[in-house]
């Protein structure tokens, strides 16, 4: 372990692994991943994976068993013949029979690292398709370039997000909207910030917009193609918004993009998560739309400041560790140090300046005087467990993966993130803006509760007396010697 | 494979998906098969790398290292379901990560020194390195790499040659599976002479999932017999470097693992029996069959009693379930094996089988499939998730038996399902099996939750 001085001021405590060249239980996914969960949000459209079978296989393998939803991703189904005269007729094929068959309104065509490095040239394929069907009714297409040797499941989400943008928007008049890029969010977060979106009395368009497509009802409208989220026309509309919000940091390129293009503004903060984030978001919404705030969102965000109150005496000083995708896990440290729980240590897999630069913030809603969290960046969950062997936490925060790890230490997993497979309600989980956040603080409280309190909510910790009665011994033994 | 067998298009389809789907009567044979998916759709299929990792994913003191970008790792990280009585290294989820540098470069570099430190870190019982579709594509050599670092480490490193790409049919990377270890490591090590027994076999092609082995396991060793190895669930490597001198091997999942006995046959002469320990009559005629090979007295007498004793468990406590399953009908859509050798099973709770199919079978699939089903059945290749729709729309089963990509187009259409793959939580195999087996389904067909949820506000 190694410490170096760190630009935010404060001795940044960044982990050295002990492994330097395999990775062992990822906490992180490949691009194509991401850039699908993205067009899950959209309306009418086709995801199409230009690949072995195999990839969008296991990836709806992963989407289906974490959503308990139906999920369609079509695949080119390469194989030998394909890898040595390229993918282009497989592609074409594909293009052809998704049209004919399915009718959607856009295709994603993402590329898997097979077709990178074969070099299929994946835009040019879908203009020699579109030009061999000149006069046809054809849906909008896509493509996206995603390389799993490259990036993770983040930049695939944000390629997606910006593709869709630059491909498809259109100047016109106005709207009077803002544009919200939601970042790899369960469709519960979603909900929550459409709630708060509503609640301030604005339009918005969403990219993309999950909350409805993967919570759906007991419908078999759900195995068509996807009747809600973000439609072609909301893409089409996006630089005529008054601004662009991108809740995550590390997804706002299609924001960038617009306000480069198109003079629309662009803020992109830390995941609206516990009040000082959910404020900044609040604020900045009100900005850009030139509103006050509404009595009713006050209203809630007093109710988060009362549930964190209510329950200090049980979070106070707790120990916390806390895996997962950047944005997800500086909300997370943040909540937790509003919480007054101390957020020790933060682990993402990959890399991200942005990510070390917020860990800054954290020190300054915290109250602790030596604040000195350890940072894992771009690494695995052997990393992670072999920090908390050390160092003693009491709750980890994460996806399913974690299991294994809160299991061996003996503390309480709280499941965030993707994927979450061992457990139902994956959808739905939520502690974005005020409301997602008094689920959250609740949830978290009374599994605190559980953990380390008996029944009667009194607190069962033996060490502690022990040490208490160490004491009394010792002054005993002391008194009596003089 | 006759065309006039699809007279009449069961759903609606791509034209040439027709002929996969035919139904049984007459003189009507087999739907076509073992052909490329057709691009664009939404395929049920896995690649030959997915084949080959889950024959050997459950080798439980060994490390799998997949060797490619982080997302076959991560998306196939401990998917399998398999149970472990001991180690739980298998349950990691391990890649070299090959990031732009290494597809320019060449990986094997980082391939050798990724084994070396994960042999460091964990002194496996093997290393299993698999290739995929980059790590091929780019042409490292991973059986040099293996051999070099087996050199150096002494532990097992086993290349898997499983390039995703190479074949529309999961099938050959079962296969690729089984010749890593007819190659590598059956028959490196020689058991101890105290240990051998005229009663010695290997169980191949169980894979413990939900625990099923230890369902099989008492029953054999009841027997009489000496396991020396299963292959591959709850398994160890040394055990597996030692299965060569066992007398006979019994064969479980057929689809995977015939392939692997008949190497065995030829290399070591071991001869082999097809098992099933799903459903009473088929653990019956296994345990017959296996008793009769050995032709020991001794052991047909504990046979007897097995068979006996195990009825007896059996029958009063079924009763209630087939009263309230009798009549309901099902459907299979699985990998393979499965397909034929749980008909007779669901006939003993009284349902009967309408539909069956796989996902990646051959002929000699389809004619097993054909041979025990009843006349009027469906057989299916190869459907899509939009052909399985309309087939369980059309045929409006009670129950459907498949895997986790299926399970939520059945639950939307209202249709019950059990799973039977990956993501199973009861083991079904042997007599006790059996009764959990009948539970499961039980719960998924008569559910109270079907009545509220068929439901609508406007109704009465």
């Amino acid at each position: 372990m190694k410490k170096n001085q760190d630009c935010c001021g404060f001795e940044e405590n960044k982990y050295i692994s002990n492994k330097k060249f395999a990775v062992e239980n990822p906490a992180r996914m490949c691009q194509p991943m991401g850039a699908l969960q993205a067009i899950m949000g959209l309306k009418n459209a086709m995801p199409l994976i230009h690949g072995s079978q195999g990839c969008a296989t296991y990836m709806r393998f992963q989407l289906i068993r974490h959503f308990r939803e139906p999920i369609e991703v079509s695949s080119s189904a390469l194989n030998e013949k394909t890898v040595i005269y390229g993918g282009e007729n497989n592609l074409l094929n594909a293009l052809k029979n998704v049209s004919e068959k399915q009718n959607p309104d856009i295709v994603c065509v993402m590329s898997s690292c097979l077709t990178e490095t074969i070099g299929d040239d994946i835009e040019g394929i879908i203009s020699k398709f579109e030009d061999a069907n000149i006069g046809m009714k054809l849906p909008k297409m896509v493509s996206v370039s995603t390389p799993s040797f490259s990036g993770s499941h983040i930049e695939g989400y944000d390629k997606a997000v910006l593709e869709l943008v630059k491909d498809l928007c259109k100047l016109n008049i106005p709207n009077d909207k803002i544009n919200l890029i939601m970042g790899n969010l369960s469709p519960g977060d979603v909900n929550e910030v459409k709630k708060l979106i509503n609640d301030l009395n604005i339009s918005s368009i969403i990219l993309t917009d999950t909350s409805l497509n993967l919570d759906a009802p007991l419908d078999e409208d759900t195995l068509e193609l996807h009747k809600y989220g973000t439609s072609l026309n909301e893409i089409e509309d996006t630089p005529n918004s008054k601004g662009t919000i991108s809740l995550s940091k590390h997804a706002d390129s299609a924001g960038k993009y617009l306000e480069k293009n198109f003079d629309v503004k662009c803020f992109s903060e830390n995941l609206p998560v516990g009040i000082k984030n959910t404020d900044r978001f609040v604020k900045n919404v009100c900005e850009l739309m030139n509103i006050e705030i509404p009595k009713k969102v006050e209203r809630d965000r007093g109710r988060l400041c009362d549930i964190l109150v209510d329950s200090h005496a049980y979070n106070y000083r707790k120990k916390v560790a806390i895996f997962g995708d950047p944005d997800m896990v500086i909300g997370i440290a943040n909540i937790v140090s509003e919480m007054g729980m101390i957020p020790e240590v933060l682990c993402i897999g990959m890399e991200s300046e942005r990510f070390i630069n917020d860990v800054g913030s954290i020190k300054e809603l915290s109250n602790e005087i030596d604040y000195n969290p350890i940072i894992l960046e771009n690494s695995d969950l052997f990393d992670l467990e072999n920090v908390l062997d050390n160092h003693d936490v009491d709750i980890l925060f994460g996806n399913a993966y974690g299991a294994s790890i809160a299991d061996k230490n003996n503390i309480p997993l709280y499941r965030i993130g993707f994927p979450i497979f061992d457990r139902v309600g994956a959808q739905r989980i939520s502690c974005l803006g005020y409301t997602g956040g008094i689920k959250f603080v609740d949830e978290v409280t009374n599994m605190i509760i559980d953990y380390y309190y008996d029944f009667e909510g009194y607190k069962l910790d033996e060490e502690e007396e022990i040490v208490f009665s160490d004491i009394a011994t010792e002054e005993k033994h002391i008194e009596e010697k003089f | 494979m006759e065309k006039q067998d699809c007279v009449e298009p069961i759903i609606d389809t791509f034209e040439e998906r027709q002929s996969h789907m035919c139904i049984k009567g007459g003189g009507l044979s087999l739907p076509e098969c073992d052909k490329p998916g057709i691009p664009g759709t939404v395929t049920q299929r896995t690649c030959v790398f997915g084949g080959a990792r889950i024959v050997l994913m459950p080798i439980t003191d060994s490390i799998h290292l997949v060797h490619g970008p982080i997302g076959c790792a991560s998306c196939t990280w401990d998917i399998r379901g398999s149970k472990s009585s001991d180690s739980k290294l298998y349950k990691k989820g391990c890649s070299t990560d090959l990031k732009e540098k290494d597809i320019v470069f060449g990986g094997e570099r980082k391939l050798y020194d990724s084994i070396i430190e994960l042999h460091k870190l964990h002194n496996p019982g093997a290393i299993f390195v698999y290739a995929t579709c980059v790590s091929g594509v780019i042409g490292d050599d991973i059986n040099s790499v293996c051999k070099e670092a087996q050199n150096i480490t002494g532990c097992r490193v086993i290349p898997v040659q499983s390039e995703g790409f190479q074949d529309h049919n999961k099938t050959k990377g079962h296969w690729i599976g089984c010749d890593a270890l007819i190659d590598n490591v059956i028959g490196t090590s020689e058991p101890d002479q105290d240990s051998i027994t005229p009663f010695d076999i290997n169980i191949i092609g169980e894979f413990n999932v939900a625990g099923d082995l230890w369902g099989i396991k008492p029953l054999l060793e009841y027997l009489g017999l000496n396991i020396v190895s299963t292959v591959t669930g709850d398994s160890k490597i040394e055990d597996i470097a030692k299965s060569h001198r066992a007398k006979l091997n019994i064969v479980q999942c057929q689809k995977s693992s015939n392939y692997l006995a008949k190497k065995m046959k030829k290399k070591y002469g071991i001869p082999s029996i097809k098992v099933n320990f799903f459903g009473i009559e088929s653990t019956i005629t296994s345990i017959t069959e296996i008793a009769e090979f050995f032709d020991d007295e001794e052991m047909k007498n504990r046979a007897n009693n097995l068979i006996e004793n195990g009825l007896k468990h059996l029958d009063n406590k079924l009763e209630e379930y087939r009263e309230r399953l009798n009549g309901k009908t099902v459907a299979l859509y699985v990998g393979g094996n499965k397909a034929w050798s749980l008909v007779r099973a669901f006939e003993e709770l009284g349902m009967e089988v309408i539909m069956s199919g796989t996902k990646n079978g051959i002929k000699e699939d389809y004619e097993n499939i054909k041979n025990i089903v009843k006349e009027g059945t469906l057989i299916v290749d190869d459907a899509n998730s939009n052909e399985l729709r309309k087939l369980l729309k059309k045929l409006k089963p009670d129950l459907l038996i498949s895997g986790a990509k299926e399970k939520y187009i059945a639950l939307k259409l209202g249709v019950g399902f059990c799973d039977f793959n990956h993501d199973r939580i009861s083991a079904f195999a042997g007599f006790k099996g059996f009764l959990e087996f009948a539970k499961e389904v039980d719960g998924a067909v008569s559910t109270s939750v079907w009545n509220v949820v068929s439901t609508s506000i406007y109704d009465e």
